[in-house]
């Protein structure tokens, strides 16, 4: 929420004055006497050398907390030097009050773009400089406190502004939400949707994105997608990295029953049952019809553990007497306990001793021309990398390392 | 938490301001600023950018000295432009002149000890401005009757009665004084001092997500103590504005001279305490170690130090958000902490010990480098410290007090020579920490292999402590290695290879004991309702009752009731009125139907098999159980009403005493946050009967493990 808005000048005589500000009296005293005296939200006294600043800090972004540390002032100060102005320039500051805990990186090119468009309005026609000491419309211009107040009105309620200020010139503006950059995409990750692409897909979107969100199933990895929809791998990763920025898809990893799967802190949101957890969960992974018990579901839920893999699991539960393949989709399931952070999925990693202790010497590659599957074998690599960058089952990476040429034992396994 | 480092931390700055001249830029660390000019507007559109771009040019300003600067310059050396002025190097700070920073820097008053934030595209100064009190004197005042050594200050101070002197802020106490301190001496101009305020600016460079986490890590820790200890140096000694005046009058100096920024800049550092002490603050906390600085102030060394702490634990898996985490303790051991467990004395003593992080001779040598008063106990502590002693049992050595033993604990935790975690014991199950980075495994690997020779290679070791999680104990090939082992577990912890699995616990109600419990309270229920009919039924008189004593329980025979009705309508009531009558059968008719209602529950009641205790509940598939589904207590802690009964209800289902006294006792536990692998230390018990005692219950909980 912008809190105020305003337009500082410097004038020759009186030094920095607010010239325009909305709401009246946000920063001086209004003029208006209709109106009750309220309290400034900021005291300019303390402030003017900050919103009309010494030149070496004049056109570029500045701003400032006040002293309560309540608000936030986001200014542009402008120095337009021209012989025309008495003392040869013309200062001006078109600047936004928030309050201080507001994230003010929307705001930033909003500040920019008034500096920039009334700057270039006053270079090419004096706007600013010509309006003083006329407050009337009589050449038919909006005054600017009016032009401020539906900037700042408009940015509050819609989040965006398209403001004709002149014949030449619109302000047009948008409050855009920052996205932190995503994460990269890797070969082995399984994208999920959370959004209904057919719902907003038109064929106007790019057409390697469109391929790509159409093999998009919970199911196949990066890789069978690029495969499936013949497209790059980079750029279907580029493509799924872009989705990801719009939170409209997450990715998991490839589901194996010979994989292994564990609990984590999370599980308690889901014992607890927290916004219904286990009723969405239920409704995620039933077969049609069959419906197991909250207390079944939190059951299964919990008994994942370090050194299970899902099949043990799965036999575990067959032993107590509890069909587990019966009642729900065990892929689903997982995947659920993945989403929701209850899981987490425990990987398989290969160290080779004697590549570890030529890493430790500086040799990053001790045999020269090895086998591919070596550069794996630093214990930095899971096996789901190298069964979607090699292309080999588990069964072959493991068939693959027993033939590796390294002394015996000198291979070790380890789960994390 | 994003972490401060020398990208995003550029340099700090000392400005002063001065009643007559002003404001002065005193010194900055380091010498250089690294600034990318071109790097402006991270945040803002291409567009807006390129539009700028084209505004720029017209706004080019020949008084800005900056532009002039030739573009092949080290900034070390002096240039005298052909218009004869010298451009000096440090006249320049992150490319703006210094002096017109030093005035964007010494903001007014109101930001007296509170937060000051500029940012000044791309750059961001942080800081805390310390202004003089307003009497213009920096010494603090001597509390009244305290020894009266002529100052005139306090002679004015005894006047007003003023003495709030504990509050360490001089700036309040002035407040009260300053009108008529001012009037009254003239003279006392002489002693107000001529620096009105300092500030010690950090100036940053955040991305554009950061800034407040950074702003916010960096003020509270850093920021806000460095001022604060600047503010004390000058109120004892006017340390600042001699160091600065020192400063001065050197790089005036060095300008008459041309002197190289360089040269003078060792120079300064070499002279000033607090020129050290600033770049002290720059070094430690850009590589996010401690500053420890070192004020050689006239009356005695100052050596105050900040830092902003580092987390040593995460509770969960950090995602992938690129700030890097791995390699951290995996633990809830401090997450799951509740302000209850917290407040209940001596739970952190019985659950935590201290793990050194680094060898214990290295930090032995480390105390006795640096002797005093507390070393000898403190290597004492070292010394007594195991990280499988809880401190309490550290403290039972009767060598430390408890409280010698919290304090050192926390010192070694402060000084980030050591961190608390549950006591390390080899019947717990430790697994390979899925937070460990294994890009530390070639280098940990040599280590691991210096430190214990005989030991397997550290992959297989934690290829076999993946492999299916057991008792640590089972690793260890007999008895005699234990002591060896435990050691190899501390030094895995301490790299944060492996984490502890730990079990939590929920109790689980099964449908025979809801069923039972259901049952007894419908009978209770219809018990008491039948008392409480006959209460209501009951005649003023209480012979009556002594004519119909009726068990609770026995079902009442229809007529018996009913004839029990009317009865009490006889005697004393007055019969003549009509609406008395209607009132009567009216009441009388409800009565009945809620007799009615009452015997049928009753009888549905009596229909009802039974509850037959099972030996194990767990598996009672009894056709009248059908549709009851168990139930999950979340907090037996803090189980009420129905739940409280379930629990007692279980509770009566252990056959032996010590089954049911441990149940009573061990319930507080099943909350899913209390790891039953430190039930023992909690309870001062055996682990082993403490584990047997847990087994017997386990038809009765339902359990899940991670760290």
């Amino acid at each position: 929420m912008i809190q105020g808005i305003f337009y500082a000048r410097f004038f020759p005589q009186e030094g920095p004055q607010i010239v325009a500000q909305s709401p009246p009296g946000c920063i001086t005293t209004s003029s208006d006497t209709t109106l009750p005296p309220r309290p400034p939200l900021i005291d300019f006294d303390i402030l003017r050398e900050y919103i009309i600043p010494r030149q070496a800090f004049c056109n570029r972004y500045l701003t400032i907390n006040s002293p309560d540390n309540k608000y936030a002032i986001l200014g542009h100060p402008v120095v337009i030097p021209h012989a025309k102005y008495m003392r040869n320039e013309f200062i001006f500051n078109f600047g936004l009050i928030l309050d201080v805990d507001v994230d003010q990186v929307p705001y930033e090119r909003v500040v920019r773009r008034l500096a920039t468009t009334f700057s270039e309005m006053e270079k090419q026609n004096e706007y600013l400089s010509q309006t003083e000491g006329r407050a009337d419309e009589s050449n038919g211009r909006r005054p600017i406190e009016g032009l401020l107040e539906i900037v700042k009105e408009d940015l509050n309620n819609y989040g965006e502004c398209m403001i004709p200020v002149d014949e030449a010139n619109t302000l047009n503006m948008k409050l855009f939400p920052h996205h932190p950059n995503p994460p990269v995409v890797k070969g082995w990750h399984v994208p999920v949707s959370k959004t209904k692409f057919a719902d907003i897909m038109d064929p106007t979107w790019d057409l390697t994105l469109q391929k790509v969100i159409s093999h998009i199933d919970g199911v196949s990895d990066v890789r069978r997608i690029a495969h499936a929809a013949s497209v790059s791998l980079d750029l279907a990763k580029t493509a799924l990295r872009h989705l990801l920025y719009y939170d409209t898809i997450l990715l998991l990893d490839m589901f194996f029953f010979g994989a292994c799967y564990a609990s984590r802190p999370g599980i308690h949101d889901f014992v607890s049952n927290v916004d219904g957890m286990v009723e969405e969960c239920a409704g995620y992974v039933s077969h049609a019809g069959r419906r197991p018990s909250n207390f079944h579901l939190i059951r299964l839920m919990t008994s994942f553990v370090p050194g299970k893999t899902v099949l043990e699991w799965l036999w575990a539960h067959h032993e107590a007497g509890f069909e587990v393949l019966r009642y729900i989709d065990v892929r689903r399931f997982v995947q659920f306990g993945l989403i929701k952070g209850c899981l987490y999925r425990v990987h398989k990693h290969v160290v080779s001793k004697q590549y570890l202790a030529g890493l430790a010497t500086g040799q990053s590659r001790p045999v020269e021309g090895a086998d591919p599957i070596q550069q794996y074998t630093d214990g930095c690599h899971h096996f789901d990398q190298i069964i979607t960058e090699q292309d080999l089952t588990d069964e072959e990476i493991m068939n693959k390392l027993k033939t590796l040429p390294v002394p015996k034992g000198d291979l070790a396994l380890f789960y994390r | 938490m994003s972490s401060v480092n020398s990208d995003n931390f550029l340099a700090v700055a000392l400005v002063i301001n001065r009643s007559r001249d002003g404001p002065a830029f005193v010194f900055h660390y380091p010498a250089q600023v690294q600034h990318n000019a071109t790097d402006t507007g991270a945040g803002a559109d291409l567009e807006d950018i390129l539009l700028e771009r084209l505004v720029q040019p017209a706004n080019h300003n020949p008084s800005v000295a900056n532009e002039q600067l030739p573009r092949q310059w080290d900034r070390d050396e002096h240039i005298v432009t052909d218009s004869g002025s010298q451009i000096v190097p440090w006249e320049h700070v992150a490319g703006f002149p210094a002096r017109d920073l030093a005035g964007m820097l010494t903001p007014a008053r109101p930001y007296h000890k509170t937060l000051f934030q500029l940012s000044l595209d791309p750059l961001y100064c942080v800081s805390y401005p310390i202004h003089v009190p307003e009497n213009g004197k920096w010494k603090k005042q001597k509390k009244s009757g305290k020894g009266n050594d002529g100052d005139k200050a306090s002679t004015v101070m005894d006047d007003h009665g003023v003495s709030n002197e504990a509050d360490l802020s001089s700036g309040k106490l002035s407040d009260n004084s300053k009108d008529k301190d001012s009037k009254k001496d003239g003279d006392e101009d002489e002693k107000r001092s001529s620096m009105t305020m300092f500030n010690l600016v950090f100036i940053l460079r955040p991305k554009t997500h950061e800034v407040k986490e950074l702003v916010d890590s960096l003020y509270v820790n850093v920021v806000k103590k460095a001022n604060k200890a600047y503010k004390y140096s000058q109120q004892q000694s006017d340390f600042i504005w001699k160091e600065s005046k020192r400063i001065l009058a050197a790089k005036d100096k060095a300008r008459e001279e041309q002197r190289k920024m360089s040269s003078l800049w060792k120079e300064i550092l070499q002279i000033s305490s607090l020129a050290a002490s600033m770049q002290e603050i720059y070094t430690a906390v850009s590589q996010n170690k401690i500053a420890a600085l070192h004020l050689d102030t006239p009356l005695g060394i100052l050596t105050p130090s900040f830092q902003i702490p580092v987390p040593f634990y995460v509770a969960d898996i950090p995602e992938d958000s690129g700030r890097d985490q791995s390699g951290l303790w995996l633990t809830t051991a401090n997450a799951f902490l509740s302000q209850d467990t917290l407040e209940e004395p001596g739970f952190l003593d019985r659950n935590f010990a201290l793990l050194l992080m680094d060898d214990e001779k290295k930090i032995i040598a480390e105390l006795q480098s640096d002797a005093d008063p507390s070393t000898a106990s403190m290597v004492e502590f070292v010394r007594l410290s195991k990280p499988t002693m809880s401190f309490h049992q550290v403290a039972q050595s009767n060598i430390l007090t408890l409280s010698q033993v919290r304090r050192f604990a926390q010192h070694f935790i402060y000084w980030r020579r050591a961190i608390a975690i549950p006591p390390l014991h080899a019947r717990d199950v430790y697994i390979v920490s899925p937070n460990c980075d294994p890009r530390r495994l070639p280098q940990d690997s040599v280590e691991w292999q210096r430190l214990f020779p005989v030991a397997p290679p550290l992959p297989n070791f934690l290829g076999e402590l993946s492999q299916s999680p057991r008792p640590y104990k089972h690793f260890c090939p007999s008895k005699a290695h234990r002591p060896s082992y435990l050691h190899m577990l501390a030094w895995l912890m301490r790299r944060g290879w492996v984490t502890q699995l730990c079990t939590y616990a929920y109790v689980v109600v099964w449908p025979e004991i809801i069923y039972e419990v259901d049952y007894e309270m419908e009978a209770e229920d219809l018990a008491a309702a039948s008392t409480s009919s006959l209460e209501q039924a009951k005649p003023p008189t209480i012979v009556e009752e002594h004519e119909h004593p009726l068990s609770p329980t026995s079902t009442i025979d229809t007529a018996q009731q009913q004839q029990q009705q009317q009865q009490p309508s006889s005697p004393p009531a007055n019969p003549s009125s009509t609406e008395h009558v209607a009132e009567r059968a009216r009441l009388e008719r409800i009565a009945t139907k809620a007799h009615h209602r009452a015997t049928e529950r009753a009888i549905t009641h009596a229909r009802k098999t039974p509850p037959q205790p099972t030996p194990h509940p767990s598996l009672n598939d009894a056709p009248h159980l059908k549709g009851l589904t168990p139930h999950i207590i979340l907090d037996a802690k803090k189980a009420t009403g129905k739940e409280a009964r379930y629990l007692s209800a279980i509770g009566k289902r252990f056959t032996d005493d010590r089954g049911k006294q441990a149940w009573q006792l061990f319930c507080k536990y099943f909350d899913g946050r209390c790891a039953l692998e430190r039930v023992a230390l909690q309870e001062d018990m055996k682990r082993k009967e403490v584990w047997n005692l847990l087994t017997h219950m386990t038809e009765y909980v339902l359990c899940t493990r991670h760290w």
